[in-house]
């Protein structure tokens, strides 16, 4: 691991609370990239994020020192979305009628000032287009696809991550990418 | 589809890149003959393309504040110190039982097999069969305890005799006119160290309150 993060880390043992903010400006986006692809809400990825990070301050002293800390980190972090995905009432989707109105859906319920470009409105629909995808993936497969083809991490990481045997990361990551495969060819 | 599950398999394995050379050259041969795994293979290369091809999104601005906000003022690895700092109550009981644990220890001495004997009187010690022997004729009056031995008693005891770690054998002729508690297992010394501990503890308090007793009606 290198030098920077470890460094950080002593100071953050030794009661500097301060260094504590070197280490989330490193890992913050990555965190809240994995939780918004695995829970598909603004809202709830920033809750996760923040409280994937107030875990590790409070067992920072668990943490060994020997193993990479983006897995340690990543592993707090995927335990609580899967957790917060287990908790959640039935996904809603943006097609679906607003509970109480007649003709009402979720896209009205965002304001729209300033029209998109047209390039730039087919990238958006092409992003809510793949998350709505990934979202359909049972979350075991989903967590391997996102760390995987996201974050491009090898097998062996996704492994200690989710702590399973790199063969059932292989099975999940296989049975997602077909999943996949048919979803997005529809 | 790809032609076959055993094809499909290792569609999943080149896309892992886990096959060597010869592996990929066969199934790069197999694709360009087969339409269906041909097609699969392109579905899946174009579905991991569409997948990475999402962009990253960066963390809210705030959040690193949040967090920070909301770390607690105690640095964590202190919590245990700061916790036993404000029961200093609790600090006393575990100091209390450390020594109670230490003086209990200690009566697993390493030389655990060496015969002790406590108590007077005429008794010889035989320490190759670990033997404390009372030999006819002879008498002991009071109380005796014997740890890592053995008692045999061919005389006579009067008095209580406490066996730690040992096994009273009564001989025909002796006879022991006071109480015989043999302390075997681990778990029973503890309670009798603790059955002796709480007795002196209450003795004495029993004593204090007598002794206040008395000053108040005097």
């Amino acid at each position: 691991m290198d030098t920077v993060v470890k460094r950080i880390i002593a100071n953050i043992k030794k009661g500097d609370q301060e260094a504590f903010a070197e280490l989330m400006d490193l890992y913050k986006d990555q965190v809240y990239h994995i939780v918004y692809r695995m829970l598909g809400n603004v809202h709830e990825a920033q809750d996760v994020t923040q409280e994937a990070f107030l875990r590790a301050y409070m067992n920072i002293d668990t943490y060994d020192e020997k193993r990479k800390f983006s897995t340690w980190l990543f592993r707090i972090a995927t335990n609580l979305a899967i957790d917060r995905i287990r908790k959640k009432k039935p996904d809603f989707h943006l097609e679906d009628n607003v509970p109480g109105t007649a003709d009402l859906d979720y896209h009205s319920q965002f304001s729209n000032e300033d029209p998109l470009p047209e390039d730039q409105l087919l990238q958006l629909e092409m992003q809510e287009w793949v998350q709505a995808e990934i979202m359909k993936l049972p979350p075991k497969y989903r967590a391997a696809i996102i760390l995987k083809y996201l974050e491009d991490l090898s097998l062996k990481e996704i492994g200690d991550i989710l702590n399973l045997p790199v063969a059932t990361v292989k099975t999940r990551i296989h049975r997602g990418r077909e999943a996949l495969r048919k979803s997005l060819g529809e | 589809m790809a032609c076959s599950k055993n094809q499909l398999q290792k569609i999943h394995r080149y896309m892992d890149e886990e096959m060597n050379d010869e592996e990929q050259k066969m199934l790069e041969e197999h694709v360009s003959d087969c339409g269906d795994c041909a097609a699969h293979l392109k579905e899946m290369r174009q579905t991991v393309a569409i997948v990475q091809s999402t962009s990253h999104f960066k963390a809210p601005d705030d959040i690193t504040q949040n967090v920070m906000n909301q770390l607690p003022k105690q640095p964590p690895a202190k919590k245990g110190k700061v916790w036993l700092q404000k029961h200093p109550f609790m600090m006393t009981a575990a100091t209390f039982f450390l020594v109670f644990i230490i003086s209990l220890a200690s009566g697993f001495s390493p030389d655990a097999n060496q015969i002790a004997v406590q108590g007077e009187g005429q008794f010889y010690v035989d320490e190759s069969n670990g033997v404390v022997i009372v030999p006819e004729g002879e008498a002991i009056y009071g109380d005796i305890r014997i740890e890592n031995g053995d008692l045999n008693v061919e005389g006579e005891v009067h008095g209580d005799v406490t066996l730690v770690n040992g096994e009273h054998i009564q001989a025909s002729a002796g006879g022991v006119t006071g109480e015989i508690e043999e302390i075997n297992a681990f778990y029973e010394r503890i309670w009798h160290h603790t059955k002796i501990f709480i007795s002196d503890v209450f003795s004495l308090s029993s004593d204090t309150t007598e002794q206040t007793d008395l000053s108040i009606w005097f």
